[in-house]
């Protein structure tokens, strides 16, 4: 239960939570200004799920099946609250910030599973 | 269709009500639990006396044993925590009958002599308030369970009420109407935090079940409630005493012997019955990694350091029960999971907050009709607890610095500190215009939190609490911006007014 693997889970399922949030039409438009296109919703879907289950492998990973889950559940309240804090106050970084976050949770991978 | 309806309707009024009558205690057992998350650093800053050295634990235990034996020979049972990083002092506790009084000291490990440390109860002090609230413990626990299970009711009734939890899950419109964005502030603290409310709600009962539910055990063991402890794999079952004095080998000889089976320091010895000649010490050692909260335990005989026995292999049920207290202490959390843990919990706070105030922001009376009774007093609860509670907790910390070190009954006058503050605080906040109530009563406490890196570099300045006094100055930068979020409510509806004229 290191930092980078905590860091990891939190980064994954930001980028998870912020593609879900942006599949969500009223939040779609205040970070696109645009109205949702009827395709885009079912991507931003599978993103984003796919985005909570690596979150989960990575905290299930880097701390086993026991603490893997609390951290898990925990990181998912700190990553929500940044996508929510986000849309209420920043709408227009939050794509720029769910895209970096992949590359970072790249670069934590290595970091994450040397135990 | 209208029956779902009716069961909502119901049901969010039962949310309604049962939140607000536990509202306040609730809030107090919130923010005290979550500052119990960081109790060891808590202690240690309100002891900064005690250096981080750690003394040898055999030599630590012998001279305590000195100390208890010249204290009270004829004690039921004494207690001993040798020294370690988190409390490099040794703690004793003594007491004649199983009901207490607990008589408590502090020991130098070197002299064995009471510490000459600054009196307080640090981190403990907020702890036993969290499940006692300074109450009889018996009657604070039965106060607390009753609080919880009424949080329980409001949680489950908090889901079926909220219509839109999924789509609603990242909503927080703060630029429309104040009723709108303290719902909105609710229901995301609430529902992003929700799998840690469940959980800490009920595993802070199961914490309590022995004394809310204890009629199983009573049936079963037939009042002899010690066995079912020993049978559980919670205890080393107990030996009568022997009725005659006896001599006990220097207790740092039995820790030497714990030390040597399992090479791990114990965390605390219990002697029971010490000066009977069949006194047992039982040693108990530090939780091995996991979610269970159960503690190792080893028991030798006084006399002759031989071992009596060791704790049983714990059922299913037990470890079940272990795993949900450890959830809810969080002890095997390290330090970055901690902080998750620490995050839910304000937020948990927060959603009791945000549903109080929000019981007075939809019950408003529209124009210029005067506000009822009941509004008025929730208002002044809500100012008096949300503010007011923050408050006792910065003047708590503060008088650990600023009172004399030596003044008697010092830890007394701390926590005497704490409740002033807050009555004070309370009693002001009543008393501001309406309109400027929440920023006055908020940045009371967040100068009281501002002031402590200040004052404890003044009276003690030690680098070593640097993270704290950060911790501190953050608490209290979030109190400021707390009380400038809710200075500014003409704006927002300026900008709500906007906001609709936009949309049309």
């Amino acid at each position: 239960m290191t930092i980078p693997a905590l860091v990891l889970s939190l980064l994954l399922g930001f980028s998870g939570f912020a593609a879900l949030a942006l599949s969500l039409d009223r939040h779609h438009r205040a970070v696109f200004r645009t109205p949702m296109r009827g395709k885009r919703v079912g991507g931003l879907r599978a993103v984003g799920w796919a985005g909570l289950a690596l979150s989960f492998a990575a905290a299930v990973a880097s701390a086993g099946w026991s603490f893997g889950p609390v951290q898990w559940i925990g990181s998912l309240t700190g990553s929500a609250l940044a996508v929510v804090a986000l849309i209420a106050y920043r709408p227009t970084w939050l794509r720029a910030a769910a895209l970096a976050a992949l590359p970072l949770a790249a670069l934590d991978l290595p970091l994450a599973l040397l135990r | 269709m209208s029956r779902s309806k009716s069961v909502r309707q119901s049901m969010a009024w039962l949310h309604t009500w049962s939140g607000l009558v536990v509202g306040w205690v609730l809030f107090a057992i919130f923010v005290t639990g979550t500052a119990s998350y960081y109790r060891p650093e808590i202690s240690s800053w309100m002891r900064p006396e005690l250096s981080e050295a750690v003394s040898d634990p055999v030599a630590a235990a012998t001279s305590a044993g000195a100390f208890l034996r010249k204290t009270m020979p004829d004690a039921m049972g004494w207690s001993v925590r040798p020294p370690n990083a988190e409390n490099p002092a040794v703690e004793v506790y003594w007491w004649q009958s199983p009901g207490g009084p607990f008589h408590h000291a502090l020991l130098d490990p070197s002299t064995g002599e009471r510490s000459k440390v600054r009196d307080s109860r640090g981190g403990d002090f907020l702890y036993r308030f969290h499940f006692e609230l300074n109450l009889p413990p018996i009657w604070g626990r039965w106060i607390v369970s009753a609080c919880a299970m009424v949080l329980l009711i409001a949680l489950v009734t908090g889901i079926v009420t909220h219509r839109r939890i999924f789509a609603d899950f990242f909503t927080f419109r703060r630029d429309r109407s104040a009723q709108r964005g303290w719902l909105d502030a609710h229901n995301v603290v609430g529902v992003l935090a929700l799998p840690f409310h469940l959980m800490i709600v009920y595993t802070g009962l199961v914490t309590l079940s022995s004394m809310l539910m204890p009629w199983p055990v009573l049936t079963a063991y037939q009042g002899n409630g010690l066995r079912y402890y020993a049978e559980a794999g919670l205890m080393i079952a107990g030996r009568p005493p022997a009725g005659r004095p006896g001599t006990a080998l220097p207790l740092g000889e039995i820790v030497a012997r714990a030390i040597a089976a399992t090479g791990q320091t114990p965390e605390v010895v219990m002697v029971s019955g010490p000066g009977d000649a069949a006194a047992t010490v039982t040693a108990y050692f530090e939780e091995p990694p996991g979610l269970a909260h159960l503690h190792p335990q080893i028991a030798y005989d006084a006399a002759t350091g031989a071992e009596i026995g060791r704790i049983g292999e714990a059922g299913a049920a037990t470890r079940t029960g272990a795993v949900m207290v450890g959830l809810h202490e969080a002890h095997f959390a390290a330090a970055p999971l901690r902080l998750l843990f620490f995050l839910c919990g304000l937020m948990g706070a927060a959603t009791v907050a945000t549903g109080l105030v929000l019981w007075t922001v939809a019950r408003a009376p529209k124009g210029a009709d005067p506000d009822g009774f009941g509004l008025r007093l929730v208002r002044v609860l809500n100012l008096g607890t949300i503010a007011g509670l923050p408050a006792g907790l910065g003047a708590y910390l503060l008088a650990n610095r600023l009172l004399p070190v030596d003044l008697d009954g010092r830890a007394e006058w701390e926590v005497r500190g704490f409740f002033a503050a807050w009555i004070l605080a309370a009693i002001a906040s009543a008393l501001y215009p309406r309109a400027r109530a929440w920023p006055l009563a908020l940045i009371v406490p967040a100068f009281a939190f501002l002031a402590i890196p200040g004052v404890d570099a003044l009276t003690v300045g030690e680098v070593r609490f640097l993270g704290f006094d950060a911790a501190m100055a953050g608490l209290g930068l979030l109190l400021a911006v707390g009380a400038r979020l809710t200075a500014r409510p003409r704006q927002n509806r300026t900008r709500a007014i906007l906001h609709r004229a936009a949309e049309a």
